[in-house]
């Protein structure tokens, strides 16, 4: 099994998600990248899109997510983002979720 | 007639204890909602510290951020960011903080300085026009329960002047929230930003990023974001202790209805205690005058 790795999802409204994992996929400005334990440090822009997080050995969550950037640095990963919001299912639906985020309405946030 | 005004007082102790009902309720909801505003005070930190973060150790890998957001430039024009309600009956909460910017705003003139005025919350929109000052932006309906969207629709507009040139420098005005029975009125320079130090992060060490895509890229992306997480913090602190001026006010407003119902009562008493006195005097009196006739 994979080392697991400390992972944070935080939203100006709260912390989102927060435990070990294994492996981080995420969409970049650049592309998709996927994080393994011992990543070397990296800052990265993050894109409109689903972000996937593999954890407890077989259990995946995802997460749509709108902006925002991805900080990994000592085995620890961060990830800021404007707006998120985990989703039920596969990565489509979070894609899907993800669009709908940043397609809505830029000021209509709950709370 | 003796009835008459006993009636009327009888109405006032209604409408007294009508009126201490109300502000009781207001009371309650007050209360609950200073919970709630600190509450989120509490979640949006990781965000905010991940940020400070994450924008001083960029800065320290890059060499300095010599980003658009944080020049610093000769102040010819201050774009002023005004936090005040949208309700009234909250003590001295509006008055107090619209006393400190119009000060500021005389302070500016004086000094030959330009001002743009960006309120939220119909009170200081309200007053300062009142007073014949030109507002360019007030934004309303939001200070009850600021969200996130709220703060970078301000944000959006701040930073559009600031890097337009319409505005050299940005000041904010909100009310800080220290406890229940303190807040105070405060002045916040938010542009240009200035880029948390060392100070802020005493764990701060030096790190060599791999960028997506680039150092300048991330961090022209990330200021605007820890200004819209600046704003969001000082809205809700304002709201806070909008929340804390207003159940003090209504407390103070129920004791008072309190005390006059009581005080009320003594008179009505008294009214009512006078009118069977004289009553009882009538009856002895025409008994009196009968017996007298009979004999």
């Amino acid at each position: 099994m994979a080392r697991p790795f400390n992972v944070d999802v935080v939203s100006p409204e709260g912390t989102l998600w927060s435990g070990d994992a294994e492996f981080v996929v995420a969409r970049t400005t650049e592309g998709e990248i996927g994080i393994l334990a011992g990543h070397e440090p990296l800052m990265a822009a993050l894109s409109a899109g689903p972000v996937l997080i593999d954890h407890d050995g077989d259990q995946r969550t995802t997460i749509a997510v709108h902006g925002g950037f991805m900080q990994v640095v000592e085995n620890r990963v961060t990830l800021l983002t404007d707006r998120a919001r985990i989703t039920a299912g596969d990565r489509a639906e979070a894609a899907a979720e993800a669009l709908r985020l940043s397609e809505g309405d830029p000021l209509d946030f709950e709370g | 007639m003796a009835s008459a005004e006993l009636r009327i007082i009888r109405r006032r102790i209604s409408s007294v204890s009508a009126t201490r009902k109300i502000t009781r309720a207001m009371e309650l909801i007050a209360a609950s909602r200073i919970v709630k505003a600190r509450q989120r005070v509490l979640q949006s930190r990781p965000y905010v510290s991940s940020l400070i973060e994450v924008i001083s150790n960029v800065g320290r890998d890059a060499g300095g951020s010599g980003h658009l957001l944080s020049e610093v430039r000769d102040v010819s024009t201050v774009g002023m960011v005004v936090i005040s309600s949208d309700r009234g009956l909250a003590g001295a909460y509006n008055s107090n903080l619209i006393r400190m910017a119009e000060r500021a705003i005389g302070h500016h003139t004086l000094e030959g300085r330009d001002t743009r005025l960006f309120v939220i919350g119909k009170k200081a929109q309200s007053y300062l026009r009142f007073r014949g000052y030109r507002i360019d932006q007030a934004f309303l309906g939001l200070t009850d329960r600021p969200n996130y969207g709220h703060a970078r629709a301000v944000a959006n507009l701040v930073i559009e002047s600031y890097v337009s040139g319409e505005v050299d420098a940005v000041e904010v005005f909100y009310t800080d929230y220290r406890s229940v029975l303190y807040q105070i009125p405060t002045r916040v320079e938010l542009l240009p930003v200035q880029p948390p130090t060392d100070a802020d992060t005493p764990e701060g060490r030096s790190v060599s990023y791999s960028y997506e895509p680039s150092a300048e890229e991330i961090l022209s992306r990330i200021l605007p974001r820890y200004v819209e997480a600046a704003i969001f913090g000082f809205l809700l602190e304002s709201s806070a202790s909008e929340h804390a001026s207003r159940q003090r006010a209504m407390k103070a407003a129920t004791d008072n209805a309190a005390e006059l119902t009581k005080v009320l009562t003594r008179v009505a008493n008294q009214a009512r205690q006078a009118e069977i006195t004289t009553e009882i005097s009538e009856i002895v009196g025409g008994a009196e005058a009968l017996m007298a006739s009979e004999r």
